[in-house]
């Protein structure tokens, strides 16, 4: 992951070629519907959306990507298989422990959900660079300043995780020892996160210089260099999907589906 | 018939809450168009003050009461509306990172930043982004990713992105600070071209090689002015007023009772200095060979030399390149080495293996004929000290005594020698009277002089700095190379990367690295002589002024030094 393009990986594949307004309303569907549909459908949400990653040839980043949630998952499926509240019905026993159905099942359609969510977001941000998504949300009238902030707040992650790399150099070389008891290495924790914080309020003083120094939202009527793609069939895609949002929504309220 | 001038500061008056010192007291400069002038001064003269006021930031975006006035293009900085300046005047600070958006995937929209904020047209913007990368030599980097540029390129993108706005009033405050010699070089020949095209720059700086292209220089001491003038003659009346001391070609045109306004012209330098025929041995005997005194460092327990053998390194970044490839260097208590190189060569690479901050892919690192893979990087930290580049990644105590102590603690010292080491630490940078403050409140070069008495305190067998002089005056810089001496000579070693070529000199052995392998090692006058010029050129590195000198006049020695010149020439 790079300084300015985040977890964007360069291509030009149908995805990538969506507007990110249609990209992020999809999302936004993805997540309604596997939160509030009947867990069944989670089978063809997963199932398509492997498909598109698949389609956009991401499918070896998004694998390597997964390896971030595994452990998660993996605990949410044991933690629920042997220990969910009030469940009777035995699957298997491994010593005083049994798996039961109802917490096999409920720990599937849980570890389902994140995985759905995980899987769409990460399609999302393989295939949107920020700066496009910061141009497409500006045309649409949000504010270009808070979504500049909040754009550099992003991207103030990886350059906190290199930050947070020399500090860690720095102090080991002035003879801290991370390791020992609990509350050693908590006390340790001091003149890692110290620097973090001081040294980047330095930073930030500079960099509002320079911003300040090239107009950054100075005057109104601000103009933009990058063109965001906006093919037509864009425009009836995000109407179909903010359709199915709210059908979601609808069929999760009213109950016709259980 | 003068030209109008850009920038008008007529008797500035600056002071800042909360503090009772003036920031910087009835200072006059004017600056015309085409004409590029340099501030310099020490730490805390007042400075960036100066810079800041007049990019036109006080005392909109910084608080500060002023008096008298700044006049930018003709427009009253004090009552100007915010978007007012924009477009007109413009200014890059040192850390090359935070000079960009840090948002753009390439130059090209980099540049684009600024215009977006005017309000230029579409259509408009790449004619006036292709113009402005054609005018500063620049169009190469056009479709990089700006983050994956060097600091010197990135400092040229970030000029600029300033340039590319219409801006013809430029403001720099150190802009080479954190550069390589070839960065330092391009970025000076860039606002040379600038001031070519009618612009306007002023120039905060404190090296020479910078300082000597500018067409005038105000020396700043204690907030006011001690000179104006073209850059030789205000750095040789400021050493004469204040003490300031001035670059070596001024004190080598001085010594020689030339006139200093003419010592940044080398070959003109060179040929007078050949044509004279008066002995120099007077002049020379005034000449102060060494830095002024400063305070030094001593022991304060005895400790026994470690001896340092690098064999056969590699070190593989996990990408697969090699960032070093088969290095072997011993280095032997009480000897003092340099590394010197292009950013990118693999110096501090090196360097981290002394300490077991990275592991060799190959080889291994000795310390008395011990290895060093199995020990931990907080276990060699009593034996090899290492000061980083950038303070700000290591400091977090509230007061500077305290940050110096965090290292001896952490080693264990009795409490008695964790005082006595922190007041020797202390005292070597010349902090003493600073030991309550909090370390952010001092400015970026005492926080690094801070960050090294922390190591000093430690009292490491090994003491490695990673860039110790930048950012510092001459001063600063002369404590540190005090430092170093100390060091060497109370039977320690010293290893240090650096990019000041005089700084170097001083060390007993240089070390030159290229693409991840030493190309040259030996002592400073082996190294800079003329036979090696080829291969240093080939690293980006020049040798010292001094040796530079004597090399156009054709001298067979290889002077290090005013004194060291004078005297080759006498011999002649």
């Amino acid at each position: 992951m790079s300084a300015t393009t985040g977890y964007f990986v360069a291509g030009s594949s149908w995805l990538h070629r969506r507007n990110p307004i249609t990209k992020l309303l999809g999302l936004a569907f993805i997540l309604l519907a596997a939160f509030l549909l009947p867990p069944i459908v989670l089978i063809v949400l997963a199932g398509a959306i492997v498909l598109a990653i698949w389609s956009a040839g991401l499918l070896r980043s998004a694998a390597r990507a997964m390896r971030i949630p595994a452990l998660l998952l993996l605990s949410i499926l044991v933690v629920n298989a042997f220990f969910f509240p009030g469940a009777t019905d035995k699957l298997a026993s491994l010593g005083p422990l049994s798996i039961t159905v109802e917490g096999l099942t409920f720990g599937l359609i849980s570890a389902g959900r994140i995985v759905v969510a995980f899987l769409a977001s990460i399609a999302f941000l393989f295939t949107t660079l920020a700066d496009d998504m910061l141009e497409a949300l500006n045309a649409r009238g949000a504010s270009y300043r808070i979504s500049f902030v909040i754009l550099s707040a992003v991207q103030m992650v990886p350059r906190m995780q290199e930050r947070a790399g020399s500090i860690l150099e720095a102090q080991q070389a002035r003879g801290l020892s991370l390791e020992g008891s609990f509350g050693r290495r908590l006390r340790a924790l001091i003149p890692l996160i110290g620097p973090v914080i001081l040294g980047s309020l330095v930073d930030v003083r500079e960099r509002t210089f320079a911003l300040e120094a090239r107009g950054f939202g100075a005057r109104p009527g601000r103009t933009a260099y990058r063109v965001v793609a906006d093919p037509p069939i864009d425009r009836w895609l995000r109407i179909l999907t903010i359709g199915a949002c709210v059908a979601v929504v609808v069929i999760a309220l009213t109950g016709i589906v259980r | 018939m003068t030209t109008a001038s850009l920038l008008e500061i007529d008797d500035l008056a600056v002071g800042y809450p909360g503090r009772s010192a003036a920031a910087l007291d009835g200072v006059t400069l004017h600056v015309r168009a085409g004409e590029q002038v340099g501030v310099t001064g020490r730490t805390g003269a007042g400075k960036s003050t100066l810079a800041l006021s007049a990019a036109g930031f006080l005392p909109r975006v910084v608080r500060a009461k002023l008096g008298g006035r700044v006049t930018i293009d003709g427009i009253d900085a004090a009552t100007a509306a915010p978007a007012a300046l924009l477009g007109i005047v413009g200014i890059v600070f040192a850390t090359p990172a935070n000079q960009l958006s840090a948002s753009k995937l390439t130059v090209r929209e980099e540049l684009a930043f600024g215009l977006e904020n005017l309000g230029v047209a579409r259509a408009d913007m790449d004619e006036q982004i292709d113009a402005t990368l054609v005018r500063l030599g620049i169009a190469h980097l056009g479709e990089r990713e700006p983050f994956a540029l060097s600091g010197g390129e990135q400092q040229r993108v970030a000029i600029a992105s300033i340039v590319a706005m219409g801006t013809r009033i430029l403001v720099l405050d150190e802009p080479t600070a954190q550069l390589d010699p070839a960065g330092t070089i391009a970025v000076a020949e860039l606002l040379a071209e600038l001031s070519r095209g009618g612009s306007a720059v002023l120039c905060v700086e404190h090296d020479p090689n910078v300082l000597g292209r500018m067409d005038r220089c105000l020396v700043l001491d204690a907030a006011r002015t001690v000179a104006l003038d073209r850059p030789g003659t205000a750095l040789a009346a400021a050493e004469s007023a204040v003490e300031l001391r001035a670059p070596t070609l001024v004190r080598l045109a001085l010594a020689a009772g030339l006139d200093p306004a003419g010592a940044f012209d080398e070959p003109a330098l060179a040929a007078a200095l050949l044509a004279r025929r008066a002995p120099t041995t007077a002049a020379t005997a005034s000449v102060d060979p060494d830095p002024p005194a400063s305070p030094s460092w001593a022991p304060v327990r005895d400790r026994d030399p470690v001896h340092v053998a690098i064999e056969d390194l590699v070190h593989r970044y996990p990408t697969g390149i090699d960032a070093v490839r088969g290095i072997s260097l011993t280095i032997e208590p009480g000897e003092s080495v340099a590394i010197l190189g292009e950013n990118g060569s693999g110096k501090t690479t090196l360097v981290k293996h002394l300490n077991g901050l990275l592991r060799p892919a190959a080889g291994r690192v000795l310390l008395d004929g011990d290895p060093t893979d199995r020990r931990s990087v907080a276990d060699l930290a009593g034996s090899v000290g290492f000061v980083f580049q950038n303070p700000d990644e290591q400091l977090f105590e509230r007061s500077v005594e305290r940050e110096v102590g965090f290292g001896p603690r952490n080693l264990g010292f009795p409490a008695s020698t964790v005082a006595a080491s922190v007041a020797g630490g202390l005292a070597a940078v010349g902090l003493t009277d600073q030991r309550a403050t909090n370390p952010y409140d001092l400015d970026l070069s005492r926080r690094k002089l801070v960050a090294l008495a922390g190591i000093l305190a430690m009292d490491p067998a090994v003491l490695v700095l990673d860039e110790p002089t930048t950012g510092q005056d001459a001063d600063g810089i002369a404590m540190v190379g005090a430092v170093v001496e100390a060091y060497r000579a109370a039977g320690r070693s010293v290893v240090a990367i650096t990019h000041d070529m005089e700084f170097a000199a001083r060390f007993g052995r240089i070390v030159i690295m290229r693409s991840g392998v030493v190309v040259a090692d030996g002592p400073p006058r082996e190294v800079f002589s003329p036979a090696h010029r080829e291969l240093l050129a080939s690293t980006g590195l020049t040798p010292p002024p001094a040796a530079r000198i004597a090399a156009l006049a054709g001298l067979e020695e290889v002077p290090l030094d005013v004194p060291d010149l004078l005297a080759a020439l006498d011999r002649r």
